[in-house]
Parts: structure tokens; sequence; C-alpha cells
């Protein structure tokens, strides 16, 4: 019942902040927020769950199955729990937004307690996504996540903010319904053989090759199809090139904690839903297209890293950079190696901590100077040096420097991808898609020298001096976490094993020949 | 893997003593002890170093000496009987008991310890060098009343805790780890006058092309990961192990995964690849291009970091797996390549700089050649002898240089020097004995440790190897410039009237600069003993002490596949380099080079020993223009970054906000202007909807009657 | 005598087409409304003229709903009458073409 203690708790926490005055909006949502956390970390501790949650020898901890109501002949339930894969994911989101939410202390000051009440709404729902387990529940959930997320951006956003939020809520739900269409398909395939919509059950019958011809298409075409539309509605979420435009625009207008959610959970949901549908219901169609799969993966890498060398806003290149760190994920799930998956689900909460902690950092600085452009100001390391500080330390971190989590993360994934015999020419690819270190290197590099060092030059009317304490603790716990996973991987990388494991042995014996 | 291997077993062989077994046993797990207390220094002075005196210096000091006293005990302890020890000490990926990881990977990403002879000398270098630099920092930036000396002494802990940490590092993953946040370390303290634009741009520009190197390495790092299943150095389960029995056909080898290239082949990739990270961090063409411009750092830093030991990494790394470099003939050839051909070209362009740190900074690269030249031809020993020799006279005279800045107030421009030798009379003396040593005149350290670079590649070169004679031929070479340029730079400096009234009347200096400088002083002179080579001879090579002790012969124990000797086997091997030594004494060759560093400080001396010299090297004309412009090699670098690159990224932006962009909003603007279309019959008049309504439903009864049949 | 269901359709059809017509060409709200209640009533008549001819009481049923339903349609009707001549000064629904896009 935690599970849904939490979903309760932060929902109507949502609704008491937006209710409430904006006087106590913050703090009340703050405090509220730590709920959510405190329940997520006890289930952390407490987690006695084994394997894959959507296969036969998956173990789900925290479950609770209730029939909720019947159409036709398919059962809808409230059914949620965890695994390996998503609890790390789930700590992630309730770390994320109480940081999130004393980082919006400064800059948020108006209509406050819809602010509030709608960042705990986006938690409640981005939880929601990563418990469901049935179909139609995740779906809900899945689709709740745009709703607070429009309003966020396209009311408290920048000047644009309007064209970013229908941008981002229009793309992304097209991209729902292009899924919806990929995992019906399956649904329909699949005919009696299933009873429920519950994501095990799918899973299973479709493995266990239960997938008979729909609308006139054969089972394997019906799968390959039903693989693509999936995969397409999910690399808008992650977002892979091309379909990644919607994602500077949007962090771009967003303001800062919602972009530190937008990178540091949203993107997850993609990757966690490719992980959890395309690569787990369909190893074999992912494997036929293996090639074209980490293709995208790798032109991500390189393209995004690329087109963040040429921004002059650091939330730009934050965003760009993330296009380019999701690639990552994409190359090691492909790679189906306990460290291609592993270090792909370890990647998804290290870059969810890193671009947090930088687009956080970047807000503090925008709150000081009220700009982001690389060129409008220098000598920042003169005014504010906890907070330059920690800009660039997380800014190497990024870089993937070593004993920080996006090095473990990044290494992991390389390693796992190498010697993948999934991907043809899976060396090659690995070392193309490496080099978008050495171009993560170039812009921030750059980006700091311009802004932080040098004299301090910006044209105010006022003193800029140190970040508030509680802005500067913020990122510093942030930046704690990062150099916690960097220095010791095991804390999370153990569980995220155990979660992917089975997917490796199933899935990856099967199309290997048992390499 | 298993805490401790079987080379460990080997240290408590029963010929020694139980007393000395234990005192083994305890200053080994002393070791990692080394690395950290400098690490604990970091935080102390991060966090406190406002609130103590000193700027933190105290607890670099402290750290330092604790480290030094450790080290110098290890080399004791490995003299008198303990042999290499192999320690995991924490790991990394893998670590839980019944770990999901190892279950399915069979394998843990490990940090371990690794104490052999080799990493007991740098480990002794490091920290002797360290502290003396914070020691020489108390005058160069406390009493200078920089501000900002927390950062600055907690940047000098966390580096030599990074570099002490790669020393003993037993597996090339940890040392890519470490590696790499030298590097850091090195952007951070090049960039600490960051109010200033060239230290920050510097230190960037340093950053970014180490990076560079290291993706080769990472990609090395990984490969050899997923080749064999280990990165481990030492030991039977060792790549390098692994790969001497792959390549060995008379040894079968197992567990090795090459990506459907020959074994050959695929090792040699491997090979190259690692060499990538090596060539970025120990400045060899043509990645050198950052060491010049990191001197923006404090003069201390340019000595620790940029001479003695950060540089050294690259260089340590090659020495560090050279088992696995002995293998591969075409990666010897190409380390010796570069070696040899950065020997020549650094000391080229160190003859017209101006400024005093420029000349130290080429002249670092061109040693580093030499370096490089030593172990790709075949004389490990030598690369490690010259690389022990540089890092104490290279540190000598980074820290004279700044005792000389001290002095001249900040002015590095050896043109408004001169005179200094009399108002400075320690740093004079023990820049000189810097200067000799590196210069290779006998009987000073640097003559030692070049001579034996250039005699073992003449030796292997001669054996069979034309590759190694061009290098030679370069490495030859750079030693008549290596005079030269050494001595121009002693005269201008400190011989001569003095040209400016800074140098009439010089600040004079502490005995936090001195005593660095003679300590180091008296070394550069005596160094040379560890290793007379030359004289092998006549002295016998038992009294070469760094050879024997590289060889493991000074202790109880057997190095294995550590040693020396075995590396020299490995060369010499079929399956192997396949290198053949000639019969040839040391001593002639040891000769000629010395005739030639003499030329070239005759050179030198003609050319500038005058009371008031002229600059000479005008005369060069144009030759000195590109000189002075370092081969344009900044030039076309700086080009690829900002005029090939962004310009690239430029068009990709475009591309991506027109083309990819305009499609979405493209999208976007036709289901808009298509609904504007549309909503045009909406035009608010009752009638026309009621006849639109009364002709549609007339349409659909036409539509089913014509289907229907009706008509 | 019967009247065959026939000629109620045509009673039916003719006056749905007086209402159409009324509709289409008018312009006067109240003749709108006027000729809407026609081609309501044109319903009613087939309900009715059906109901007799099954011998089926629901389309009389029925028809006493449309009834029901006209009156208030009427009513809502003259009241948008009503506020259309508050608006725009006269009940000429082509006058009154503010509500579309």
């Amino acid at each position: 019942m935690i599970v849904e203690a939490v979903l309760a708790v932060t929902l109507t926490g949502a609704l008491l902040v937006a209710v409430g005055p904006d006087r106590y909006a913050a703090k009340l949502a703050t405090v509220v927020s730590v709920l959510p956390l405190a329940g997520s970390l006890w289930m952390w501790t407490e987690y006695a769950g084994e394997g894959n949650a959507l296969l036969e020898s998956g173990e789900v901890a925290f479950q609770t199955t209730v029939e909720w109501l019947t159409l036709g002949q398919y059962t809808l339930q409230w059914y949620v729990g965890v695994d390996g894969i998503s609890l790390p994911l789930l700590v992630l989101t309730t770390v994320l937004t109480t940081l999130a939410l004393v980082s919006s202390w400064t800059p948020i000051d108006e209509r406050q307690s819809q602010f509030y009440g709608l960042m705990l709404l986006l938690e409640t729902a981005l939880i929601g996504v990563f418990v469901s387990l049935d179909f139609f529940l995740w779906f809900v959930f899945w689709e709740g996540v745009l709703i607070p997320m429009y309003f966020l951006i396209a009311v408290w956003g920048g000047p644009r903010r309007k064209y970013a939020a229908i941008k981002f809520l229009v793309y992304t739900n097209i991209a729902s319904l292009i899924m919806f269409a990929g995992l019906f398909a399956l649904i329909f395939g699949l005919g009696d053989s299933i009873t429920t919509l519950s994501l095990p059950e799918i899973t299973q019958a479709v493995l266990a090759d239960e997938l008979g011809s729909f609308a006139g298409l054969e089972p394997d075409t019906l799968k390959m199809f039903a693989f693509f539309l999936l995969f397409l509605g999910f690399a808008v979420k992650v977002p892979l090139v091309p379909f990644h435009t919607w994602l500077p625009d949007a962090h771009v207008e967003a303001p800062t904690p919602v972009s530190v959610m937008l990178a540091g959970v949203l993107l997850k949901m993609g990757t966690y839903a490719l992980l959890r549908f395309n690569f787990t219901m369909l190893p074999d169609v992912a494997a036929d297209y293996a090639l074209l799969i980490a293709a995208f993966g790798v032109v991500s890498v390189i393209y995004g890293a690329v087109l963040a060398l040429a921004q002059r806003d650091m939330k730009r290149i934050v965003a760009y950079s993330s296009i380019s760190s999701m690639g990552y994920v994409i190359i090691g799930l492909i790679a189906y190696t306990p460290h291609g998956l592993g270090g792909a689900t370890f990647q998804m909460i290290s870059h969810g901590l890193i671009s947090g902690l930088l687009f956080m950092t970047v807000g503090v600085i925008y709150n000081a100077t009220h700009t982001r452009m690389v060129g409008d100001m220098s000598g920042l390391a003169n005014r504010m040096p906890w907070t330059v500080g920690i800009f660039i330390t997380g800014a190497f971190g990024y870089m993937g420097l070593p004993l920080m989590s996006g090095f473990a993360a990044e290494v992991l994934v390389f390693i796992g991808a190498f010697q993948t015999s999934v991907v043809p020419a899976a060396p090659l690819l690995t070392a193309l898609s490496m080099f978008g270190i050495v171009i993560v290197a170039g812009y921030l590099l750059w980006a700091m020298q311009q802004t932080l060092f040098g004299s301090f030059e910006l044209e105010t009317d006022y003193e800029i001096g140190p970040a508030p304490i509680h802005d500067v603790a913020s990122i510093g716990v942030l930046l704690g976490l990062v150099v916690l996973l960097g220095v010791a991987p095991d804390l999370i990388y153990e569980t995220i094993q155990d979660g992917v494991n089975p997917l490796v042995d199933f899935a990856g014996a099967a199309l290997t020949g048992g390499a | 893997m298993m805490g401790t291997t079987a080379l460990t077993t080997l240290a408590g062989t029963a010929t020694v003593p139980q007393f000395i077994s234990l005192a083994t046993k305890d200053v080994f797990k002393l070791a990692p002890a080394i690395a950290l207390f400098p690490l604990a220094s970091f935080f102390i002075s991060l966090f406190l170093g406002k609130r103590m005196p000193k700027g933190g210096a105290l607890a670099g000091i402290a750290a330092t000496i604790a480290s030094l006293a450790l080290s110098v005990w290890l080399v004791i302890e490995l003299a008198i009987g303990g042999g290499t020890y192999q320690e995991t000490l924490y790991t990394f990926v893998g670590g839980a008991s019944d770990s999901a990881v190892v279950e399915h990977t069979g394998v843990e990403l490990t940090f371990g310890l690794l104490i052999d002879p080799l990493a007991a000398l740098m480990l002794v270098i490091v920290s002797l060098i360290s502290l003396l630099v914070h020691l020489f920092s108390l005058g160069y930036m406390n009493d200078e009343g920089e501000t900002g000396l927390p950062r600055y002494y907690a940047g000098l802990g966390l580096f030599t805790f990074s570099m002490l940490a790669f020393v003993y590092s037993d597996n090339l993953l940890m040392a890519f780890v470490f590696f790499e946040l030298v590097g850091v370390c090195s952007y951070l303290l090049i960039g600490f006058w960051f109010r200033e634009d060239a230290p920050p741009s510097a230190a960037k520009k340093a950053f970014l092309i180490t990076r560079f190197g290291d993706y080769f390495f990472l990609i090395g790092v990984v490969a050899i990961f997923a080749t064999f299943g280990t990165t481990a150095f030492a030991g039977e389960n060792s790549f390098v192990t692994m790969a001497a029995d792959g390549l060995n056909p008379d040894v079968a080898a197992e567990g090795i995964d090459t990506p459907g290239v020959s074994e050959d082949t695929w090792f040699t990739v491997l090979g190259l690849l690692v060499l990538g990270g090596v060539v970025g961090k120990s400045a060899q063409f043509p990645l050198h291009t950052w060491l010049p411009d990191a001197m923006e750092g404090p003069t201390p830093v340019s000595a620790l970091i940029h001479a003695a030991t950060m540089v050294a990494a690259g260089v340590y790394l090659v020495a560090r797996m050279y088992g696995f470099f002995a293998l591969l003939p075409t990666v010897l050839a190409v380390i010796a390549l570069i070696g040899g051909f950065t020997a020549l070209f650094a000391a080229t362009m160190a003859l017209v700089k101006q400024e005093l740190k420029q000349v130290l900074a080429y002249s670092t690269i061109s040693q580093y050649g030499y370096m490089m030249l030593a172990l790709g031809g075949g004389g490990y020993v030598a690369g490690v002898f010259h690389l022990t020799t540089h890092a104490i006279f290279k540190a000598l005279l980074f820290l004279g240089a700044g005792s000389v800045i001290i002095a001249m107030h900040h002015n590095e421009n050896m043109w408004e020097m001169g005179g200094l030798k009399d108002r400075m009379p320690v740093t004079y003396a023990t820049f000189l004995a810097g200067s000799l040593a590196l210069a290779g005149i006998f009987p000073f350290a640097g003559f030692w440790s070049k001579d034996e670079v250039l005699f073992e590649t003449l030796a292997h070169g001669l054996g069979g190897s034309p590759i190694l004679l061009i290098a030679y031929g370069f490495g030859a070479l750079a030693v008549v410039l290596t005079g030269l340029y050494t001595f121009r730079m002693v005269f201008l400096t400190f011989h001569g009237e003095p040209r400016t009234d800074t140098a009439e009347d010089p600040e004079t200096v502490g005995w936090s600069v001195k005593l660095p400088l003679v300590v180091l002083g008296v070394l550069s002179v005596v160094g040379g003993v560890l290793n007379m080579g030359v004289l092998k001879d006549i002295i016998g090579e038992s009294n070469l002490f760094l050879h024997e002790w590289l060889d493991g012969a000074t202790m109880d124990t057997d190095l294995g596949a550590l040693s020396a000797s075995h590396y020299s086997e490995v060369l010499e091997a079929d399956y192997g380099a396949g290198y053949e030594v000639t019969d040839l004494s040391p001593l002639g060759p040891g000769v000629v080079a010395l005739v030639f560093a003499v030329v070239g400080v005759g050179a030198a001396w003609y050319l500038y020993s005058g009371a008031d010299p002229e600059p000479k090297m005008t005369r060069l004309g144009r030759v000195r223009t590109v000189l002075l412009r370092n081969y344009y090699q900044d030039e076309y670098q700086a080009w690829l970054a900002t005029g090939l690159t962004l310009p690239f990224s430029r068009i990709a932006d475009k591309f991506d906000r027109g083309l990819i962009d305009g499609i979405v909003n493209g999208i976007g603007t036709v289901s808009m202007v298509v609904g504007r279309q549309f909503r045009q019959i909406q035009t608010g008049v009752v009638t026309n909807y009621a006849a639109l309504l009364a002709f549609s439903l007339l349409l659909l009864l036409f539509a089913f009657g014509f289907v229907g049949g009706w008509f | 005598m019967t009247v065959s269901v026939e000629w109620y359709l045509l009673l039916s059809a003719a006056v749905f087409c007086v209402g159409l017509f009324g509709i289409l060409v008018r312009q006067n709200a109240l003749m709108f409304l006027m000729s809407v209640e026609l081609m309501l009533n044109a319903g009613n008549i087939n309900l009715v003229a059906f109901a007799l001819y099954w011998g089926n009481l629901t389309g009389q049923v029925f028809a006493l709903f449309l009834i029901g339903i006209a009156a208030a349609e009427v009513a809502v009707g003259l009241g948008i009458i009503l506020v259309l001549n508050r608006n725009f000064d006269d009940i000429d629904v082509t006058e009154a073409t503010t509500m579309r896009w």
C-alpha cells in the first residue's frame, strides 16, 4: 500500500497547495514533497523484489492489484508495483521534485499556489508512470504528465512560452497516439490470449509467441509494425534526433524548476518506456533492426553535441547536450548486454541528476543576472564563488569526469555496447559515439570560460552577490548525489542489474545464441 | 579480484625472517594512505583553508611529508625483501555480496594497489616534488599576497592525490580514472588566476587537447576490457599476460575476444588507442600545443604538473604496461618515432622563445620525447631513468624560474633580465646545475639518463630496426639544440649586465624558495649515480642500481612479468617486438652524445655570453618567425576548433532550426492554414448552415440510394 | 374509409418542405422559428401516421413528447430572439454573424 500512499499524499498535497494561499505555497509544497521522498526512500530500503517485473520470473515489490472495470474481454486493473528498473527512477523523481521545489522559491513569484500545486501534480503523474504495471493505468499517468507540464510552461515560462508549450503538448501527444496505436496492434493481435491489459501479461503473451494475425497482418509483420509505432512514439519523448526539436524550445521557455523536471525525469519516461515496451516485449524485432536503432543513438549523441556547440543560451546548451546524453541510453539498451542495459538505466538516473544540477545552477545564475546568454556576462566566479564552484564541478560531471556518476554510467554503457553481438560493427559505433565526450567538453568549457572567468562584467543596476543559501544548498545536495553515485555506483547499480538481468538472460541469450 | 593475488604470496617466502614479513605487511596495509593523505589535505584546505594560517598550505605540506615518508618506507621495504604487492582496495562495480553484476558478467570493476619497484620509485618522485612545490609555494604564493590560497592548496592536494593514486593503480580503468582527474586538477590550477583572460583560455585548451587524447585512451580501456575481460596490469589474469599468451604460439590462450581480426592486428589497435592518451597527456606531437599555454598557471604548478609529474603520467603509463607494448613492434616504432620527432621538433621551438617559462615548456615537451623514444626503442630502464632525472632537474629549473620571476616582479622576458647571477647566487647555482643536467653535460644527472636513452635506441636500431635509427637521429640532433637553448637561457637570464632596473635590483627570495632549490640542485648533480649506464663496462652491470631495482634483482623475490629482464625477453621474442640488440659498448655513443651537448653549449656561449648579448636568432629570418609561431601548430588546431567545427556546428544549427524544426513547424502551419480555409464555411448566417444541412442530407440520400441500387 | 399511409407521408413531406423553404429563404427570426415548428410537426405527422399504420401507440407517445419539446424549444427560441433583438436592434438572422471563428 506504500505506493498508493505515496500517490495519494502527493495528489492530496497538490490539491491542498493549489487551493491554499500563495504565501505558504512554496514552503508547504516543499514540506509535502518530502513525504513521497521519504516514502520512496523507505521503499528503497525495504525493497525485496527480484528480477524484471514484466517477465515471468520477476517478483514485483510493493504490488497491489485491484480489478477496476471490464471492457469487453479485458479487465482493467489498478496494478502497481516496482522492480529494479523502476525503483531508482521513482527515487530520482521524488528527490528531484523536492530539490526543484526548493529551487523555485526564488524565481517563482506569481500565482505561487497554482505553480506549486501543478508541480506536485506533475510529481504524482510521474510517480504513477513509473509504478503502473497495467497499460491502461500507465497510459492515464503518461498522458497526465502532459497537463501540468503544459500549464507550467505556458503560464510561468519565458517570452515564447505559448509556442513552446503548445509545441510540446501537440508533439508529445501525437507521439502518444502513435504509441497507443502500436500497443493496441499488439493487444488486438494477441486476441483471446490475454484477459487484462496488465503489462506483464501482454509481455509474456507476446514473448510466448501467442500473437495472431490482425487486420490482415501476419504476426511477424504485426510485431514489426507495433515495434516501430512504439519506437516512434517513445523516440519523441526521449527525444531522439530527428524528433527532438520540441525539447530546446520547451527548455528555454520553461522556468528553471520545470526544466529540471523536464530534463531530469520526463526524458527518462521515454527511455524507460522503450526499455519496458520495445526492448522487453519485442527483443527479436529490436535485434533485427539493431543497427538502425544504434545508428539513431549515435546520431543523437553526435548531432546533439554538435548543436550544443553552436548555442549561446546556456539552457539551450544543456538541452541539446541532454539529447546527446540520451543517445547513450539508446546505445546501451540495444546492446542487450548486462552492462549495456544496466549502464543505460544507470545513465538515466545519472543524467537525471546531472542535467538537473546544471539546469538548477544555470537557474541560480539567471536569478542573479537575468540573462543566460554566453557572452552577456563574464567573471561570475568573482561574485558567486560557491555557485560557480558547483557549476564547474557539475559541468565536469557532465563531461564524464571519473568519480562522478556520468563517468560510471558512460563507461558501463561503452563496455556493454562494445562487446555486444546484437549490433553489427558495435565497436566502431561505440567508438564513434564516444567522441561525444570530447565535444561535450568543448562546449561546456567554452561556455564556462566565457561566463565564469575573466574580469566581472555585466550591466545591471543592482549589485550581484552570492546566491541565497537554499539555492546553493539544493545544488550542493545534487552535486553530492552525483559524486556519491560516481564513487559508489553499486548503490543503485546492483538493483538495476537485478532488474535488467532477466532480460539479458531471456532476450540476450535468444538473440545472440548464448554468447 | 580476490584481494591479494599470487604475486603477494611470493612476498612472504621462507627466506624472509618473520619480523620483516610483518613489517612488510604493515607498510603495504598503509600504502593506500600515500594517496589519501593529500586527499584529506584537499578537503581541509578547501573548507578550512580560510581559517588556517598560510591558507591551507600547512595541511598540504603535512600530507606530502607523510606521503613521502610512507613512499620511502615502501622503497626500503621493497629493497629489503618485500616483493611486489597487489591488493584490491575498493570494488567500483559489483562489490556487493552475491552481486547480480558479478553473477552475470563474471567481472568486477575494481580499484586496487600495485606496488612494485616502478610504482614505488614514482611514488617517491611525486611525493617529493609535491612536497617541495608546496614549500616553494609558501614563497611564491603566500609571500606574494595572492588571494584564493585555499583553492590553490586544495588544487595541489587533489592533484597530488590523483597522481599518486594513478601511480599505484593496479588496473587500466583505475589508471584512466585518475589520469582524467589529474587532467581536471591541471585545468583548475592552470586557470587559477581566473580573473585574467589568458589562464582560463589556456586551461580550457589543456583540458580539451588532453581530452582528445583521452578519448582514444577510453576507447582503449573499454576495448581492452571487452577483449580480455580484465584491465589488470599484473598477475596471471592481467591483460598484459593474456596478450602475451595470445601472441605466443607455445601457450594456449583463452578468453581473448577479438572482433573478427587477427590478434596481433587487434592488439596493435589497442596499443595505439591507449597511446592516444599518452600522447595527449605527455604533450607529444601533435597534441603538445597545450603545454606551452599551460605556463599561464602559477610557476610552482608548472613545476609540479607540467614538468615533473602530470606530464609524466603518459610516459609512466607506457612503462606501467610495458609488457603489453613490448609485444607490438608497430606500436613501439610509432612511440619511438613520435618521441624522437617531438624531441627535435620541440627543441627547435625552444631556441627562439623570449620568456623563461616558454623555453622550459618546450624543453619539457622535448625531454618527454626522449622518454618516449627510449620506451619505443626498447630501453625500458632508460625511459624510467630519464623520467626520474628529468622530474628532478625540470622541477628544479621551473622552481628556479619561479624564483627569478619573483625577483623580477613577474616579468618573464629574458631580454629584460641579465646579470642575476651575482644578485641571486643560490638560485643561480642551482639553476646552473639543473641546466647542465638538462643539457646532458657530464657528470650531471641528465647526462647519464639521456645517454642511456640514445644508446638503447641505437643498440636496438642497429639490431635491424631502421625506424629506430631515424628516431635516434632525431634524438641525437636534439641534443645539440638542447645544449644551445638551455645555455641561451642561462646566459640571457643570469650572465651579462642587467638590462633593466628590475634586474638591477631584484626582489629577494626567502628560505622557502631556496630550500627546495638546494634539495633539487643536489639531486640533479648526483642523480646520475642511480644508473651510470655509460660506464657499464667499467663499473659492472650489477652497479646499475636503477636497472637492478627495476629488474627486482635487489629484492629477495622474483618480479616476474614486471621485471626489466622480462621486458627485454618479450622485446626480443619472436611473438613480441622481435628487437635484436647489437653488441655495442655504451662508451662510444656516450662520448658522441656528450660531444653533441658540448657543441650546443659552446654555441650558446659563443652567441650569448657577452656582457650585452644581441638577439642572434633574428638572423634565421623567416625560419625564426615559423619557430616563434610554433610551426603554426596552434593556428591549425585553433582553426580545427573555431574554423571548422564551430562553423560546422552553426550550419548544423541552421539545418536543425531550418529544416528539421522547419518540417515540424511546417506541419503545424499547414494544419493551421487548412483549418483557416475550412472555417470559412462557418459564415455565421444560420440560413447557410441550414442550406448546407439540407444539401448534405440530399447528398446522403442520393449516395445511399445509389449504393442501395434505387437508381 | 381509411386513408392510406402514403397520403400522410406526402402531407408530412410537403409540410417539411414548406418549413425547409422557410428556413432557407426567410430572414426574420420569427418566421424561422415558425418554419422550424412546421418541420417538427411534419415529423409529428410521420410518427402518428406510422403509429396508426402499425397499430402501435409508441409513435403517438413520442409525438406527445415532441410537442412538449417543441414548446420548450419555442420558449428557448423566443428567448434567443429577444436577446437577438436587444443586441442587434433587429431580428434579421443574416445580420447576426458574430458567432463564427
